[in-house]
């Protein structure tokens, strides 16, 4: 692994984001729109609104990064980026660490915006420290990173890589326990949350953010984020061989 | 004089699924010189020249590149220009080069910082270095491509159509730099499909469905006609009717 070009590629990643305005304002302004909505729709009920926000967070790292990364890497496959890459120097943990890092950055932008509009506008008290928060977002962003490569090489266009949102990522927000706890739901539906990586970085976000633990409290949780993490990195990187 | 074969292809074959692509291609290529690989569009050009940097590997048969099977470990060595021009659009040319640059390993700024101006100058961008690649037209894409892959200068270079779509005066202009670096010590090998280019080789091996049907210089292969006044593209037939 070399520090430099992982370096490299996260500066080129978050250059290209940086430029393309329209990105930048849906990771910023889309979040926004999705809390003023729930949020407000939910304001007399503080209860429901105050376990609904927190996954949320998860929610939106998860979707923008999953579709940043999938349409970003479709175009390395399709421009020859990808495969002019190949002909260098730089290994694959190279190029997916430099995505994961690329995509952090706005993860915590994005964070950072989501908290300051529902302290402030919301009225929602959190518990917990950002940098703790932080650490299950990384695990979230390296879920997506592995998710949106490993996907787009199934996708011809970016058409396709949309198309995939409803199967990868629609049960994930149906089935997390963002909406409704995952103990309340049928049990086919239990069994199936298990399986989600959303399930426990909803799970780790609402022991910090709303009975303040640390995540020494949320090792499981953190553990199964990694677990998901490095089996998806395993079958991204299985796409990526020369 | 003895020279070093920097290229060395025996015997290979290489196919997509029960689609042969190359079939016994046999070629040399030595240090110093500019080999070309001519043959029609789905001749094997390509093929063969993804197999030199570790994209593919032989099913049969033997490639070497200075000396070791190829690979990405080599890209040191090697600066491979595909025919796509592989480029990020929303960075500049700079960007681009220097980001590949640090994916050829340089990573000291400074060296860095010379090397890419060097490349960009030499493709004669430097005043349009600072653009993005969606504002440059293709010429000026297919130079800032030559760029990446002369900015780490490697001792071997590949170049798989190079001057597909430039204009004659950028064509001339791309084969006199060619020539400057081959006479600086640069083995290059550049496929093509076009004669104009052809001339320009010091060697040519002539392709058919993934089989070499012909290797020589410009000149000899022209008298192997018989015609004293055979041109390139004559040869070419020439030898496309003896191998039928």
């Amino acid at each position: 692994m070399s520090t430099d070009r992982v370096l490299a590629i996260t500066e080129r990643i978050a250059r290209q984001i940086l430029r393309d305005r329209r990105s930048i304002g849906l990771l910023i302004v889309g979040p926004l729109i999705v809390m003023s909505l729930v949020g407000f729709s939910l304001y007399e009920q503080r209860e429901i609104l105050d376990r609904v926000a927190p996954g949320l967070l998860g929610v939106f790292v998860l979707f923008f990064t999953f579709i940043l990364t999938g349409v970003g890497f479709l175009r390395e496959r399709a421009q020859g980026t990808l495969e002019r890459l190949q002909t260098t120097l730089v290994g694959s943990f190279d190029i997916m660490l430099g995505y994961m890092l690329g995509f952090l950055i706005f993860a915590v932008v994005q964070t950072v915006v989501i908290f300051t509009f529902t302290i402030f506008a919301l009225d929602i008290q959190y518990k917990g420290s950002l940098w703790e928060i932080g650490v299950v977002l990384f695990l979230v962003v390296a879920v997506a990173v592995s998710l949106g490569i490993f996907i787009s090489s199934f996708a011809n266009n970016e058409f396709q890589v949309v198309q995939f949102i409803p199967i990868v990522l629609a049960p994930q927000i149906f089935l997390s326990g963002v909406i409704i706890p995952v103990e309340q739901m049928p049990e086919v539906f239990e069994w199936l949350s298990v399986v989600l990586p959303l399930t426990y970085a909803v799970d780790a976000l609402h022991e910090i953010m709303l009975q303040g633990t640390d995540l020494t409290n949320v090792w499981g949780d953190l553990a199964a984020l990694v677990v998901f993490s490095t089996a998806l990195l395993g079958a991204a990187v299985a796409t990526l061989r020369r | 004089m003895q020279t070093t074969a920097v290229v060395e292809a025996r015997d290979v074959s290489f196919s997509y699924g029960t689609r042969e692509v190359l079939s016994g291609l046999s070629l040399s290529v030595s240090e110093g010189e500019i080999f070309g690989v001519l043959g029609a569009n789905g001749s094997g050009k390509t093929t063969l020249m993804r197999m030199m940097v570790g994209l593919l590997s032989a099913d049969g048969g033997g490639l070497s590149v200075h000396g070791n099977t190829p690979s990405a470990r080599q890209a040191a060595q090697v600066g491979y220009m595909p025919q796509l021009s592989a480029l990020y659009q929303e960075l500049s040319a700079r960007e681009n080069v220097d980001f590949f640059a640090r994916m050829y390993g340089m990573s000291d700024r400074r060296a860095r910082a010379e090397a890419v101006d060097e490349a960009i100058a030499i493709v004669d961008l430097a005043d349009r270095g600072g653009d993005t690649i969606l504002n440059l037209s293709g010429g000026m894409r297919q130079r800032v491509s030559l760029a990446i892959a002369l900015v780490h200068r490697p001792a071997l270079l590949l170049l798989d159509e190079p001057t597909v779509g430039l204009d004659p005066d950028l064509r001339a202009a791309f084969w006199e730099r060619f020539r400057q670096m081959a006479n600086a010590g640069t083995t290059i090998l550049i496929s093509s499909h076009t004669m104009d280019d052809a001339a320009h080789c010091d060697r040519l091996a002539f392709l058919r469905d993934g089989r070499v049907i012909a290797m020589d210089t410009p000149s000899a292969l022209r008298a192997a006609t018989g015609r004293a006044d055979a041109s390139l593209e004559d040869a070419f037939i020439h030898f496309l009717r003896m191998s039928d």
